[in-house]
C-alpha cells in the first residue's frame, strides 16, 4: 500500500518494485491481495490504456486506505521498537 | 526462436487456475483470471525474445494456481483477530444463536430479531421460525386469551345442560350425555391447545437442528476442499 501512496501504479510495476526488495517470491499472490484491498475499500482501481502494451489496471489508495496505512505504520514502528529493544537487551547480557 | 506452444502453455495455466478456483465466488474467480491474463500479457511484452522457456518462467514466477486460489480464499478482511477460526470463512454459531433459540420462547420479539440477525440460518428457516414460534409463550397467552377460550367455550356450550334456580336457591343440573360429535370437537380442541403449547419448543428444536445441519454441510465442503488438494 505504501508503494501506491504517492501515485497510482499498475500491478506489474508493484511486482517489479517488490521483486527488487526480495519480499515477493510468487508474483501471482499479489493479485488476490490487491483484489481484497479493493473489496475492503482501501484501494480503488482504474483501467488505463498504455502506449506500449495492453490496458493496465491502476491501483490507487482511497481515503480509508490512507488511514489504514498510517495506522499500520504507527503500529509497525512501535512493534519494531519493541523487538529492537528485546534484541539489544539480549546482546547486552 | 519463437514460443511455439505459448498459447497452449498459457491456456493450460489459466485452465488449471479456473479448476482450482471453482469454489470461489464467480466475481472473485473471473477477476483473478483476468488479472493473470493481463499480467502474462504485460510480462510477454517485456521479453526481448520469446521462447517456450520464457513463457514457462513467467508462469513459474506467477506461482502455482492452487497457491493463488488459497490466497484468494482467505477471509476478505485481513484482521488477525478474525482469522482465529479453524475454518476460514466458516461461521461459528455462538451466543447469538443460543439467545435467539431461548428468547423465541419467552421474549419472542427479541428472539425473532436475534434470529434474523444471525447468519447461521437460511431465510426459509428464519421465516418458519418466526411464524411457528407463535409469539412465544407470552404470545400464546395473549392469543389464547383472545381466541382459544372462545373456541373451547363454544364447543363446551354445546353441552345440553339445563339449570334453573328453584325457590330454595339450589341449582339442580340436568345434563344429557354429550353427543359423539361434540366429544370429537372437545378432543380436537384439547389437541389443538397441546399442539399450540408444544409448537414453540418444536420450532426452537427444529432451528437448533438446522443450525447443526448447516454447519455439518459446510464442514463437509471444507473437507472435500482439503481432500482435493
Amino acid at each position: 500500500m505504501a508503494l501506491i501512496r504517492e501515485a497510482p501504479r499498475y500491478a506489474y510495476e508493484l511486482i517489479e518494485a517488490l521483486g527488487k526488495t526480495g519480499l515477493l517470491t510468487t508474483e501471482g499472490t499479489l493479485y488476490p491481495l490487491l483484489s481484497r484491498l479493493r473489496r475492503d475499500g482501501l484501494v480503488k482501481t482504474e483501467w488505463r490504456e498504455s502506449t506500449d502494451g495492453p490496458p493496465r489496471r491502476y491501483y490507487e489508495l482511497t481515503a480509508e486506505g490512507r488511514r489504514a496505512l498510517t495506522a499500520f505504520k504507527n503500529e509497525w514502528t512501535s512493534f519494531r521498537g519493541a523487538v529492537d529493544g528485546i534484541l539489544q537487551e539480549g546482546t547486552k547480557s | 526462436m519463437t514460443a511455439q506452444h505459448a498459447d497452449q502453455l498459457i491456456d493450460g495455466y489459466l485452465a488449471r487456475l479456473r479448476v482450482a478456483a471453482i469454489d470461489l465466488p464467480s466475481s472473485v474467480r473471473e477477476e483473478l483470471i483476468e488479472d493473470m491474463r493481463a499480467h502474462i500479457a504485460e510480462a510477454r511484452a517485456r521479453e526481448a525474445e520469446e521462447t517456450d522457456a520464457t513463457i514457462l518462467n513467467i508462469l513459474d514466477r506467477l506461482g502455482d494456481p492452487e497457491l493463488l486460489v488459497a490466497e484468494a480464499r482467505q477471509r476478505p478482511t485481513p484482521v488477525p483477530s478474525r482469522q482465529s477460526s479453524a475454518w476460514p470463512g466458516l461461521y461459528q454459531s455462538g451466543i447469538l444463536e443460543i439467545g435467539a433459540l431461548v428468547l423465541l420462547l419467552f421474549v419472542w420479539v427479541i428472539g425473532v430479531i436475534l434470529l434474523w440477525l444471525s447468519p447461521a440460518w437460511k431465510t426459509r428457516d428464519k421465516v418458519l421460525g418466526s411464524i411457528f414460534s407463535l409469539g412465544g409463550y407470552p404470545g400464546i397467552f395473549i392469543i389464547g386469551g383472545a381466541f382459544g377460550h372462545h373456541f373451547i367455550g363454544a364447543t363446551l356450550s354445546g353441552n345440553s345442560c339445563t339449570s334453573s334456580t328453584d325457590s330454595t336457591g339450589n341449582v339442580p343440573q340436568a345434563c344429557t350425555s354429550m353427543p359423539a360429535w361434540e366429544m370429537i370437537g372437545l378432543i380436537l380442541s384439547v389437541a389443538l391447545v397441546v399442539i399450540v403449547w408444544l409448537l414453540p419448543v418444536i420450532t426452537s428444536g427444529y432451528l437448533a437442528l438446522r443450525l447443526r445441519g448447516g454447519r455439518r454441510a459446510q464442514g463437509a465442503i471444507a473437507l472435500t476442499e482439503a481432500e482435493s488438494r
